[in-house]
């Protein structure tokens, strides 16, 4: 069925040649030409809304209408670029972070930015603590402007880390704008004035258009006029859109990709490995608090076949430390792993004698049982929502039972998975953290104690529940170094606590999703040129994509 | 009038445990809007937004339970279910199930009315001609359409007809470039745009209707009184419709009001492979996204919807049927 679909002939859809010859809307920035069109399924219908410290909205206006003082890209581990900051500078032992306000910049409205727009933008996430999603104001102590163009954020603490939340996804607000809304918390923001490349033109249920904003403060951007971003229900809707050629920019996964875009030779994909996709163990079990059958598990099972029967190959296989490949390939101490089994390459062999050393003997059915005879048999929680996730953790599981240990998959739906996880309601788990922009992000995500909390408790991230104040303190300081030097050797140790204690099993990659249509624009980032996460629910980095992008003539 | 008066009751009552199922059910399902929507961003945010967004939608407060239940009956008496959680946040519920309702009244409204006279009238003629080439051909093909799930059905005409012939559009309500208005242009577009679900839904559901109806108009025929018209000498068509059809039409009266009442529900699938962002596909995000405020009101809506299509249906064939009025 879906191979017959990309036989069609393809040409230009009535769709696309409405858009085309729709009439710009009033005022485009010179020499800015073309309709992009954005296939991302969201599930959803808009509700118009923009407000950029609403969740819900931010992935709508935060990188083309609103923008951050920094772009942080998490491709190029971390390197930070300057936004509407020109430049920053850490001081007082780290505690003191001082940005300077780029001059000339304009927001829609007519209003020039200033640093007191920055002050008032962090004033009123300390004021709505609703509205700091990042709770940015756990760490900052102060932000105050300084002379004309500076401004200055004071820390309780250290914390390095928190630039990329602070700099990268807070987008800044016009003050004579929302000092005279109300309640900004729930302020549906319906037409947003920022400094953005784009402002919104139109909305409706069923399409965003944003239109180039003739005067932007990047002379000759952008070059992309208008931009379409429709609303997509489902996956299979998305996919065929896409394969008709009647949008330009995917964020879509779609299995059998070569197959299905085989009508559109210029349609190319890329999907850059962002985090991992691990098996939580839960170590408050008293069978899997053994170090013995953790590893045994991470030797028996074949990631490579997870990832090629579970993924399409388009997510690769993971490895032991923790650290996303080739992402973050820099940050990996390949000496160090490959002391434990060439970082627990697929081993069954291994795993058996791991198993049999610890004292585990064999039961009648082959499962390997505890001396007190307990055998060695977990149930797995997995969201059965995704049909990826269900078939890699079938062929784990079929590892698994090859070497004498059984797991029996349990696929429940998103919000029982997603609440049982939090709570500590499993033996092992299938799931992913978000990761950051280094590898540092995930690895506190997964091993630092303060994000857990007790069985029954729901956790914000370290859902296995580890806990090991050498680990902290490692994360703590991290957290109070600029040094790479210092950064490379703490992520090093904590890469030796992945190996060693097991406390997750990461197994394949999570990707950003990202297919892009060379025939009509030029400018999307590649392997080469990583310079931002490419698929478009990507926030700021989508306004990155949209200032690179040329329409093709 | 005792009877209207019985069936009115039974009605209040019947309303009176739907709405309290409708109150009870999303509460015990698991799990918490906050968290499904941190679903909706593929591991965009992070976990520790869980509690910000528990403040913003205010589900970690917990309200008693009676207060909660009379606070719902207040809403529901006032069509304000506040606004939706997850599915179109922050937007009114009310204004959100106003949006789609259009849409679906549309689609699955006009092709059930089409679907039903249709298939009434071919039911009609092709009992009268039994045997002819009318009832040879339609109803075994139509009755066959209609176990071909519309869905897959939906999938191969947006095959044909939009991918392969470029002849009609198939996703969207209208073309999204276009702003909403009442422009003959733009309802061409939206007329469009219906036609592939539309025919879909259409070729599927008309075979029940033919069916019964044609099974009806034979087992009428057989009476006497049609006998005793045609020995009159009466035209052909008046005794096919005034004698026959007329008595014969009355079973299927009771499924077509029934049937409107479940047009509020929408069909789910054909606006899920259309795109077409009516009730149904709206019923289907809420119970996903644990949208419980929308949940209610769509549940409250489909109800109530088909509680008064019953109503409606059993008060007309009492009108029509004087035989049901002495009926218990």
């Amino acid at each position: 069925m879906r191979r017959l679909l990309t036989f069609g002939v393809v040409i230009a859809c009535s769709l696309l040649a409405a858009a085309c010859g729709s009439s710009p809307g009033s005022g485009t920035s010179p020499g800015a030409t073309g309709v992009l069109t954005i296939d991302n399924e969201s599930g959803g219908t808009w509700t118009c809304d923009f407000n950029p410290f609403n969740l819900s909205d931010i992935s709508f206006s935060l990188g083309n209408v609103y923008e951050p003082l920094a772009f942080v890209n998490t491709l190029q581990s971390g390197k930070a670029s300057p936004w509407l900051a020109t430049s920053w500078s850490w001081s007082g032992g780290n505690k003191t972070l001082t940005f300077t306000i780029r001059k000339g910049v304009k927001f829609t409205n007519g209003d020039p930015l200033t640093a007191a727009d920055v002050v008032y933008t962090f004033g009123l996430l300390k004021r709505y603590h609703t509205l700091d999603v990042n709770s940015v104001w756990s760490v900052l102590s102060g932000v105050a402007r300084k002379g004309a163009d500076q401004v200055v954020m004071t820390f309780k603490t250290a914390a390095v880390p928190y630039f990329y939340y602070i700099a990268d996804q807070i987008g800044i607000v016009d003050q004579a704008v929302w000092s005279k809304i109300s309640n900004p918390v729930t302020y549906p923001d319906k037409n947003p004035v920022g400094t953005g490349a784009y402002t919104v033109s139109k909305c409706t249920p069923q399409n965003i258009t944003y239109q180039a904003n003739p005067h932007y403060w990047q002379p000759g951007l952008p070059k992309v006029r208008t931009v379409n971003y429709p609303a997509f229900l489902t996956n299979d809707t998305a996919n065929t859109y896409l394969a008709n050629g009647q949008a330009q920019w995917g964020s879509q996964f779609i299995p059998s990709i070569s197959k299905f875009l085989a009508g559109q030779p210029a349609i190319k994909w890329w999907f850059p490995p962002v985090a991992n996709v691990s098996i939580f163990i839960n170590l408050k079990d008293p069978i899997l608090d053994n170090v013995a059958v953790r590893q045994a598990m991470a030797y028996a099972i074949n990631r490579q076949k997870a990832s090629t029967i579970g993924e399409y190959g388009y997510e690769p296989a993971s490895n032991q430390t923790g650290i996303v490949t080739p992402t973050f390939s820099g940050w990996l101490d390949a000496s160090q792993a490959a002391a434990f089994g060439n970082d627990y390459a697929y081993n069954p062999a291994k795993a058996i004698s791991i198993l049999t050393k610890a004292g585990f003997k064999r039961g009648p059915n082959g499962i390997f049982q505890t001396p007190s005879g307990q055998p060695l048999s977990f149930t797995i929680l997995n969201n059965g929502g995704f049909s990826d996730w269900v078939a890699a953790v079938s062929t784990i599981q079929q590892a698994l039972r090859a070497v004498g240990i059984q797991i029996t998959p349990q696929n429940v739906a998103y919000s029982t998975w997603q609440t049982d996880l939090y709570t500590g309601k499993f033996q092992l788990a299938y799931g992913s953290e978000t990761g950051g922009p280094s590898p540092y992000y995930e690895l506190r995500q997964l091993l630092y104690s303060a994000n857990s909390a007790p069985i029954g408790t729901p956790a914000g991230s370290n859902w296995e529940r580890f806990s090991s104040p050498a680990v902290d303190a490692l994360i703590n300081a991290y957290g109070a170094t600029t040094s790479p030097l210092t950064q490379h050797q703490i992520v090093d140790q904590l890469e030796l606590v992945m190996l060693k204690d097991v406390p997750v099993i990461p197994v394949t990659e999570s990707v950003d999703w990202f297919q892009y249509d060379t025939s009509k624009f030029t400018g999307w980032p590649t392997p080469s040129d990583p310079y931002a996460q490419p698929a478009a629910y990507n926030y700021p980095d989508w306004g990155q994509l949209m200032l690179h992008l040329r329409p093709k003539r | 009038m005792r009877f209207v008066l019985r069936r009115v009751g039974f009605f209040v009552l019947t309303l009176w445990v739907a709405l309290t199922l409708n109150f009870l059910l999303p509460r015990m399902m698991p799990g918490n809007p906050a968290l499904a929507i941190i679903g909706r961003f593929k591991g965009g945010i992070s976990p520790q937004a869980v509690k910000v967004l528990q403040d913003q939608f205010g589900v970690g407060t917990r309200q008693n339970p009676v207060a909660q239940y009379l606070a719902y009956l207040r809403n529901v008496a006032t069509f304000n279910f506040g606004p939706s959680l997850t599915t179109m946040p922050g937007e009114p519920v009310s204004q959100v199930v106003l949006h789609a309702l259009p849409w679906t009244l549309g689609l699955v409204g006009v092709t059930t009315i089409l679907a039903f006279a249709l298939g009434t009238g071919i039911g009609i003629v092709g009992a009268w001609r039994r045997g002819g080439l009318l009832d040879s051909l339609m109803p075994p093909v139509f009755v066959i359409l209609s176990v071909v799930p519309y869905f897959w059905l939906g999938l191969v005409l947006i095959l044909i007809f939009g991918v392969k012939l470029h002849l009609l559009p198939y996703f969207f309500s209208y073309d999204y470039t276009l702003t909403p208005s009442l422009s003959p242009a733009f309802i061409g577009n939206v007329l469009e745009h219906a036609i592939l679900p539309g025919f879909t839904l259409l070729i599927t559901t008309i075979g029940t209707w033919i069916l019964t109806m044609r099974n009806n108009m034979i087992t009428t025929l057989a009476e006497d009184y049609v006998r005793m018209a045609r020995a009159k000498g009466l035209p052909g068509h008046r005794v096919m419709l005034d004698y026959a059809a007329r008595n014969a039409i009355l079973p299927n009266l009771t499924g077509f009001a029934m049937s409107l009442g479940f047009v509020l529900g929408g069909a789910i699938l054909i606006e899920e492979v259309f795109n077409y962002q009516g009730v149904g596909w709206l019923l289907l995000q809420a119970v996903n996204n644990e949208d419980y405020p929308l949940m209610q009101a769509l549940f409250l809506l489909i109800t109530v919807a088909v509680l008064v299509a019953i109503l409606v249906a059993d008060v007309a064939t009492a009108m029509l049927d004087p035989r049901t009025r002495g009926a218990r």
